[in-house]
């Protein structure tokens, strides 16, 4: 990967290609919560038995 | 005889710190003298600044050796520097927090991300100012608002900066109060202001135990620089929504946090000695910290504004603001500036959700910085 050039330039493009890359990644995240109901399908826990510690 | 006595008073002076005082030994006592005013008088995150100002008070008296190295406060600043700290902050932060309104509502993840347009304003004015683009990205990272993101992502670009950023860092998120409430005001009309959101649904104990686990898969494939913090922050959360180690949850959230909280005020305090910190760089760097923080707000209630023309169930643009991470402070400012507005409206849960989702947009554009700026 070529460096970045430590100018204003530099700044600019790094600047817009993380702000992108960040709306990228957060919306994956944002997927996978929406898909994450899912599982409830398959398994059901109670707290009631998980709470009073080990 | 009286000439004997004056040198032998004028030798004992010279082993106090009385002589070597100077203006800015004064200008910094006063410095943390009002933080100590402001966490006691305004109760301005008093957990924090009541840490950094004493410890800024006693570095700038000459002849105290805390800071030096082999004192006290330097063991606390090898604690920071080597990124013990932020990462133990970070754990016992997962261990307090419910990340459930961000999982209810999926399509907020997104604030997460708009409300750190802050980051990139003050990054390009740093390097615009002249610091380097390392420096740049450090002081950028303030308008993540995220206290031990800016130190660790500080330690790995630029650490001889680490005085004046997190300074700035949570210094502004303190102000927090007042800095955003007149800037989400100015961007959104009375009717946005008024609307009413719906009920969150409820999250499953499951949902919320696979949460943290997913999470720390995709932070350590994707985003290796930054993952001992977030990685900390989903084994604090994960304790707490397991139920069954609730002593090792109240533990990282309760004894540990405070034990860290103490080590990391005072290595930040320890590091305001006015020989380093009063600069014309530290002004700068406050300076950017302060628009990084008033873009960050700005973009928050635009990108919910934004989300609002394709959404069919509209969302109240002010828990945009809430985006920008400063968990719980920003999200109880959406709250109150709702509140003020309409007394019916309680916005909080709704804004808890952007919030949380903040602390992953300051994860990743950091862990991007970090991986476009080659830090290891």
């Amino acid at each position: 990967m070529a460096p970045i050039p430590d100018n204003v330039e530099g700044a600019f493009l790094i600047s817009i290609i993380d702000f992108i890359l960040s709306f990228v990644i957060i919306s994956g995240i944002g997927v996978i919560l929406a898909i994450l109901p899912v599982v409830n399908r398959f398994w059901v826990i109670d707290d009631k038995d998980l709470k009073g510690g080990h | 005889m009286l000439d004997q006595l004056l040198s032998l008073f004028d030798a004992l002076l010279k082993q106090t710190g009385l002589a070597h005082l100077y203006w800015g030994n004064f200008a910094m006592i006063g410095v943390g003298a009002v933080m100590i005013y402001l966490a006691v008088a305004k109760k301005c995150e008093p957990f924090l600044l009541i840490g950094i100002g004493f410890a800024c008070i006693v570095v700038n008296i000459p002849g105290s050796d805390l800071a030096q190295p082999g004192g006290l406060f330097d063991y606390a600043y090898k604690g920071v520097s080597l990124l013990i700290v932020p990462p133990l902050i970070f754990l016992g932060v997962g261990a307090i927090t419910d990340f459930g309104p961000m999982i209810a509502n999926p399509k907020l993840v997104l604030l997460g991300a708009g409300a750190h347009l802050g980051i990139f304003v003050a990054l390009i004015l740093a390097k615009v100012l002249g610091f380097s683009l390392s420096e740049a990205g450090a002081i950028g990272i303030i308008g993540g608002a995220d206290g031990p993101m800016a130190i660790f992502v500080t330690m790995k670009l630029a650490p001889h900066l680490l005085s004046p950023i997190s300074v700035a860092a949570y210094s502004y998120m303190a102000l927090m109060p007042i800095i955003q409430p007149p800037i989400m005001r100015l961007l959104t009309t009375k009717a946005e202001r008024n609307i009413q959101m719906a009920q969150l649904r409820k999250v499953s104990r499951l949902e919320k135990i696979i949460f943290p686990v997913i999470i720390a898969i995709i932070v350590n494939l994707f985003f290796p620089p930054v993952a001992p913090l977030v990685t900390m922050l989903m084994l604090g959360n994960l304790f707490r929504e397991v139920l069954i180690v609730d002593r090792l949850s109240d533990t990282a959230g309760g004894t540990l946090l405070n034990l860290v909280t103490i080590v990391l005020t005072v290595a930040i305090g320890s590091t305001m000695s006015a020989k380093t910190f009063l600069s014309m760089q530290t002004v700068e760097i406050v300076a950017l910290g302060l628009l990084a923080f008033v873009f960050g707000t700005a973009s928050g209630v635009v990108t919910a504004k934004i989300m609002n023309l394709f959404l069919k169930t509209k969302i109240n643009p002010l828990i945009g603001s809430a985006g920008i991470a400063s968990v719980p402070i920003a999200a109880r400012v959406s709250h109150i500036v709702a509140n003020q507005e309409n007394p019916k409206l309680f916005l909080i849960y709704h804004a808890m959700g952007p919030n949380l989702a903040g602390v992953f947009g300051t994860a990743i554009s950091g862990g991007i910085l970090l991986a476009l700026l080659g830090a290891k």
